[in-house]
């Protein structure tokens, strides 16, 4: 377990950072992009101190435990396809790192719906008028296309038609964002199926999830259609305290309860840090706040939020710096765990929860993650996901009121009796989700121009770049700082101390920026050694097996040339005429070919003769180049409507869960 | 890869006929068909067997409506089909070079 400040580990970890000379880096925060930071430091031997604010570590990647029942703020599937993430999971969990199948299904107007979507199966659940009415507002859509797409709701409709966007998208995604989607950006649907990868998805769609390269010993293909994932056997919390013993063992302490409140910086270097203690019941900002202390520091790694951090900074950056920060909002996140007297309610990890009649919007089942998520088999722990806004109705309604509303709603879904509920816990989260709405970009701009004038600051994570993003890319970014750090050491001290670990320097919010640096998993692994820039992976790292792969899904989805595929069967089919005509006439019996003739009903002025032949050829060739024509166009079009409906079917899924970035971003 | 690359390059790829697919395909079903046909003729029997389908034998010496000539059939049927598919195929890709040349160059 990780120690406080005044347990005698951290004291000793402390001396020993100490003891190697230096000031420590200090992280702020101990989430998996803080701690992945603070190891990577601490393993090649440069001091390093982890200051979180709450009683936990794990950030928004915790396990909270209340009488023995274990739960995730959401659900957290551990999948990436950066090397050095994977191995420091297996390196740090070993066998607790198990492997798991998933089922999530869509739950709604009392069915459960394959998830991602599959249409028979959505037609034949929704009933035939239902049915009509989707497969007829989607034809409406394809054949008048609006050319506006300024809101989702537009971009969703032009696509999927009216109904089945009021169906499946409407009402989930104004429960998770809170506005309406005529209100929403359409970019956020854009960028939410820009990395979609289209041949990853048509292999799936051709071979399967196991289809292509390494198959299943190269673990997972991370593809949009991942059906197995890893997973903590005591949920994700456990990798994050082993992390931070094993920091603590490396002489980096994780002091919890420990607030950084204020960076003192000289305009190009922070030097200090000022910690509050929050050693009250809570813990975390809510208790009023106790003593300040004041730490020295040779460089900051911070995981705080953007707006947090600038609003932190002393002296305090210009206006119009603290105005842009404000501009970054955050969606808020409430889990009411229900433990439920049965021992079996239904098979999936978790469900979308789509009716408009609930304010749930997803539903965990935690066993089903692991079976060690409760301490009692015949019982089910089931996490209700509320997306709320600070301060809401919602937010500030006391636990008891919450765990009454998730036991109705259970009910009211029929996933479970009222009277089986036992008991309720409630979990806040606020800023689980940074939001990109229209302001976003802009704001960040600034915010980052800012923090880039200070040398020694490395902002980073989710909520410290405002990047929505995964526990995978959190910790590549915590790992490119410290390897930021470590070059700063070793050009300071004009040594090679750390054994040339730290490399060429890496530019934090690229990695945050381009989505290609964590691009194409199946294609072959990258080392973070090898991100010296980012650079798209796809050029060289395309390995042999899935070139051919994909050169053979392009040559599947491949058109024909109608005119070329017309004139080859003109050619052909004139040439037949011709030769068949010209044997009759070369040999010359009486009557001359009176079968052959008949052609002439289908050939106009055909006849067996010379001339006959000719016109009988050309029209032959003009007859055949129609037929070929027509049949490239055809076979064109089936194969469009293929190819078409694979994209439509990666687009849904990516669009259909909003919050779930497995899907796109890997 | 970009969605948008893999999107052109999916747009982009042209088929191409494989010469021996074709010949072997239309091959064996030319051949299979004119066996069939000759087959189907005689196991009906009947007076004046195949009077029209033995016309054929103007094109190809030898063939009747016989078993025998079902056989030489099956092997006409093959190297004719087997011809006609691979020039479909060696004509057609050489149209579509003609015109991707063509295009690249516009
Ligand atoms: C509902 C949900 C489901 C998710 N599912 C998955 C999933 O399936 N798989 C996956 O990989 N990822 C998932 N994620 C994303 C994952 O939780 C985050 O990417 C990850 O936790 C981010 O790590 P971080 O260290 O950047 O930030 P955080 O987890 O936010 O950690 C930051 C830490 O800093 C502390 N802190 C903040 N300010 C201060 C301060 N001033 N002083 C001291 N400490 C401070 C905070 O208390 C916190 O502990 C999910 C997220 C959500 C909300």
């Amino acid at each position: 377990m990780v120690e406080g400040v005044g347990s005698e580990e951290a004291q000793r970890a402390d001396g020993a950072a100490r003891q190697r000379g230096g000031e420590p880096a200090v992280v702020i925060g101990g989430g998996p992009a803080g701690l992945t930071a603070a190891y990577e430091l601490a393993r090649r031997g440069l001091p390093a101190v982890v200051y979180e604010k709450d009683d936990i570590v794990g950030g928004i990647s915790r396990t909270v435990e209340r009488d023995g029942y274990r739960f995730d703020i959401g659900g957290h599937r551990f999948f990436t396809k950066i090397t050095e993430v994977e191995a420091l999971w297996h390196e740090l969990l070993g066998d607790d790192l198990i492997e798991r199948p998933r089922l999530s299904r869509i739950f709604y107007r009392g069915k459960f719906f394959d998830y991602p979507l599959r249409p028979v199966d959505a037609l034949l659940k929704l009933g035939p008028v239902e049915a009509v009415r989707i497969v007829l507002s989607y034809l409406y859509v394809r054949l008048t296309p609006r050319g506006e797409e300024r809101s989702f709701e537009q971009w969703v409709v032009n696509r999927f038609g009216r109904r089945l966007f009021e169906v499946f998208f409407e009402s989930y995604t104004e429960k998770v964002w809170g506005i309406p989607c005529s209100e929403i950006s359409s970019d956020w649907a854009a960028q939410r199926i820009k990395n979609l990868d289209l041949m990853a998805a048509i292999r799936n769609a051709l071979l399967g999830s196991g289809g292509g390269r390494g198959g299943k010993e190269k673990g997972e293909i991370v593809t949009t259609l991942i059906d197995r994932f890893q997973y903590p056997r005591l949920g994700p919390g456990m990798m994050w305290e082993r992390c931070a013993e094993r920091c603590a063992e490396l002489g980096a302490p994780t002091h919890l309860r420990r607030e950084v409140v204020r960076l003192r910086h000289d305009g190009g270097r922070v030097n200090e840090v000022d910690v509050r203690r929050h050693d009250g019941v809570d813990g975390g900002e809510g208790d009023g706040g106790g003593e300040v202390e004041t730490i020295a520091c040779s460089s900051v790694v911070s995981t705080m939020p953007v707006p947090g951090l600038l609003r932190a900074l002393d002296p305090p950056p210009p206006d119009e710096v603290l105005a842009a920060a404000a501009k970054l909002r955050f969606r808020d996140f409430l889990t009411v765990v229900v433990v439920v007297d049965r021992e079996h309610l239904f098979p999936d990890n978790w469900i979308y929860i789509h009716a408009p009649e609930v304010r749930v919007g997803r539903i965990q089942n935690f066993k089903n993650w692991s079976p060690e998520m409760v301490p009692d088999a015949s019982r089910t722990s089931l996490g209700l996901e509320y997306f709320v806004q600070e301060g809401d109705e919602l937010w500030s309604a006391g636990d008891d009121e919450l765990g009454a509303l998730a036991a109705r709603e259970l009910a009211w879904l029929g996933l479970a009796e009222e009277d089986d509920v036992v008991g309720h816990y409630v979990v806040r989260m606020p800023k689980a989700y940074p939001v990109y709405d229209r302001d976003y970009e802009q704001a960040l701009a600034v915010a980052r121009r800012h923090l880039e004038g200070i040398g020694n600051l490395h902002p980073i994570g989710r909520n410290g770049q405002h990047r929505y993003n995964n526990q995978d890319h959190s910790m590549l970014t915590g790992m490119l700082a410290a390897r930021n750090i470590l070059r700063e050491a070793e050009s300071a001290s004009g040594s090679s101390a750390t054994g040339g670990a730290a490399g060429p320097a890496h530019d934090l919010w690229a990695a945050t920026e381009d989505d290609s640096y964590l691009e194409a998993p199946e294609r072959g692994s990258r080392s973070l050694a090898d991100r010296a820039v980012p650079r798209r992976l796809e050029e060289d790292d395309l390995a042999a097996g899935d070139e051919r792969l994909e050169q053979a899904i392009a040559a599947a989805f491949a058109r024909y040339d109608p005119v070329a595929l017309g004139g080859a069967v003109g050619v052909i089919a004139g040439a037949l005429v011709f030769l068949l005509t010209a044997v009759l006439l070369l040999r010359g019996d009486e009557p001359l070919g009176p079968n052959l003739s008949l052609l002439g009903h289908y050939l106009i002025g055909f006849q067996v003769s010379w001339p006959g032949a000719l016109i009988g050829a050309l029209e032959a060739a003009l007859l055949g180049f129609g037929f070929g024509w027509l049949l490239a166009r055809t076979i064109n079009l089936l194969v469009d409507l293929a190819a078409e409906s694979v994209v439509r079917e990666c687009e849904l899924e990516g669009l259909l869960d909003p919050f779930d970035l497995s899907r796109l971003e890997d | 890869m970009t969605r948008q690359r893999e999107e052109i390059i999916l747009r982009r790829a042209v088929a191409r006929l494989r010469a021996a697919v074709m010949a072997v395909t239309f091959g064996a079903t030319g051949g299979a068909a004119l066996f069939l046909a000759t087959a189907w003729l005689l196991l009906r029997g009947g007076e004046n067997v195949g009077q029209h389908l033995g016309l054929l034998r103007n094109y190809l010496p030898g063939y009747s409506v016989t078993w025998g000539g079902a056989v030489l059939g099956l092997a006409y049927g093959v190297v004719l089909g087997g011809i006609a598919g691979a020039s479909l195929a060696w004509t057609y890709n050489r149209i579509a070079d003609l015109r991707g040349a063509a295009t690249t160059r516009g």
